[in-house]
């Protein structure tokens, strides 16, 4: 056990991560919106862990708190990217489409351009030494973190899912205009929806820099932001389960193929190419046509006219 | 000594509604009252401006010029969401469902502006006894359009004249006090055309709505409508009781061509 976990125990904490980052995109998808800004925010989030965790300036900070200075990270991370989250996003959601996602990406490089200038980021080197959270000796102890984040992330979703508010979101990506004309203000559940994504991705970010040891303006990039993304379309985008197991797939196949040292990477374009062809609803949306949906189930009690009008306001 | 005339409410006033697209005036100048309780029809060959004037009191597109106010309230400058709630609903022409969405939540997504429930009420469950209000209210939606049977269907998998009534529910769970249908008829066969008819009526008392109706169907809206309006090149050029505008020349003349 001990030997598996020494092996293989970064790679699974990796899965659990980039299963993470992919449900970081879904969130906006929900709501019809194609956003490449995870990387971004991940980035962000990453920066300010090892910000509060290295830089001198906050030494007294972290005398008084102890461990309890990692939650604080997670806090900081989560409480910043949502503020960024919605200064971008209430700009750039007025695009569409593929507009949006081309905003999102120069977004990103943006980010990844100011943190290779700035003093504080540590320039093109990048923050070294972080410690590791609450002195774990292991790599794989950061399940223990991710694994918790995944799971609350997952209960997030499917409540959000049933919820009014997950309504909107599938009302705006069905028909944006039909859904503002039956009551469902689009703007202010796109930018809830996106911000809600840039708050996880800076949560990852922020446990992902003790867990890398070092930080620095390569998390954030363009390759990111489409190695996400094909996380979230081989698994489905339909399904809270599609972006996570697209992204342990993606993030698995190279590393257990890596006996086949360069080959492994056309592998890994063949399974792109071939699940995009055979699998557009991805792999979990192919699973989940096999299993058919019961109907709905009507509540006992049928209401009278009365209820059927709702509350009635005069005008 | 006879005593004033029963004045209707107004509720509808529109001034002056204008629409240009470039060089073309697809609404123009038109102004006309909907009365509280009415079904008032706007008929008009192919082109006259009918979808672009439902457009402008929809919030859906802004007008060039002119208001159009609800009891008071300036609806033209609202998004489309405020409109909503403030009791205008419609229906589309060319449909436009939620396709990839089950009928139940089809309705249940149009009762928002009537719901609260924010997002932390939704991960929490703490708005159970509205999911439940809404649930019933989009059972009891679909019952009315004789849909309920079919609530967990797919709304692109049901047929042209079930997705009409569909899109009927959906407009209603709004809580409307206003129904604009556009085109409420079309593709429908003889037979559901007559059904459709009462079925408005009946909507209308059930829901003490007013009705405006887009419809081409001369026959359909000389029996359903109380007043008509004929637009013809974005103008209004007749309103009236069906039957004196169907004998008003420049309304024959717009059907059937001058010489």
């Amino acid at each position: 056990m001990a030997d598996f976990l020494a092996q293989y125990g970064f790679l699974i904490v990796t899965l659990v991560q980039a299963g993470l980052l992919g449900l970081s995109l879904y969130f906006p998808l929900q709501a019809g919106q194609l956003s490449l800004a995870s990387p971004g925010f991940y980035a962000v989030g990453g920066y300010v862990a090892a910000i509060l965790l290295t830089n001198p300036a906050y030494a007294g900070l972290r005398e008084t708190l102890g461990q309890g200075v990692f939650p604080l990270t997670w806090l900081a991370a989560a409480l910043l990217c949502g503020v960024l989250g919605l200064v971008v996003g209430v700009p750039a959601l007025r695009l569409r489409g593929i507009y949006l996602a081309l905003a999102t990406i120069a977004f990103v490089e943006i980010l990844r351009v100011v943190s290779l200038n700035l003093e504080v980021t540590g320039g093109a080197v990048g923050i070294f030494g972080i410690p590791q959270a609450f002195g774990f000796g292991e790599r794989w102890q950061y399940i223990f973190l991710f694994g918790p984040l995944l799971v609350l992330t997952l209960l997030f979703a499917r409540q959000l899912e049933r919820s009014r508010v997950g309504r909107a979101f599938r009302a705006i990506r069905e028909d944006e205009l039909a859904a503002d004309a039956m009551g469902v203000p689009p703007t202010r559940y796109k930018v809830l929806a996106f911000v809600i994504g840039a708050v996880l991705a800076g949560v990852v970010g922020a446990m992902s820099a003790p867990f890398l040891n070092t930080w620095n303006a390569r998390q954030g990039s363009f390759d990111a932001s489409i190695a996400i993304l094909a996380f979230v379309l081989i698994g489905g985008s339909r399904n809270i389960w599609g972006p996570v197991v697209g992204g342990a797939l993606l993030t698995a196949i190279p590393e257990l193929l890596r006996f086949l040292a360069d080959w492994r990477l056309v592998i890994n374009g063949l399974v792109l190419v071939v699940a995009s062809l055979y699998l557009p609803q991805g792999i979990v949306g192919a699973l989940e046509r096999w299993r058919r949906r019961p109907p709905p189930r009507r509540p006992v009690p049928a209401p009278s006219p009365a209820e059927l009008r709702g509350g009635r306001r005069t005008p | 000594m006879n005593a004033p005339p029963v004045q209707a409410t107004t509720v509808l006033e529109a001034r002056g509604l204008t629409r240009r697209f470039g060089g073309l005036v697809a609404v123009n100048d038109v102004s006309f009252s909907v009365r509280e309780g009415e079904i008032f029809g706007l008929i008009g060959p192919n082109g006259a401006g009918k979808t672009t004037l439902f457009n402008l009191m929809t919030g859906l597109t802004p007008p060039s010029a002119g208001t159009l106010s609800y009891r008071g309230t300036r609806v033209t400058g609202l998004a489309p969401h405020r409109v909503a709630a403030l009791g205008l609903s419609r229906t589309f022409q060319n449909i436009r469902l939620f396709r990839a969405l089950s009928a139940l939540e089809n309705v249940k997504i149009a009762q928002h502006v009537r719901t609260g429930a924010g997002l932390w009420a939704g991960v929490f469950g703490t708005a159970r006894a509205e999911e439940a209000r809404v649930e019933e209210r989009a059972w009891a939606l679909l019952d009315l359009v004789g849909l309920a049977d079919r609530a967990g269907e797919l709304a692109a998998n049901f047929s042209y004249g079930d997705q009409r009534r569909l899109e009927i529910a959906r407009a209603l769970a709004t809580e409307p006090r206003v129904l604009l249908l556009d085109e409420p008829a079309a593709g429908m066969n003889t037979a559901e055309k007559a059904a459709l008819t009462s079925f408005i009526r009946e909507v209308r008392d059930r829901f003490d709505l007013t009705v405006l109706v887009i419809e081409h169907h001369v026959p359909l809206v000389m029996n359903l409508c109380d007043r008509v309006a004929v637009l013809n090149f974005g103008e209004l050029i007749a309103v009236g009781d069906p039957a004196s505008v169907q004998r008003d020349p420049k309304v024959i003349e717009a059907y059937l061509g001058g010489e």
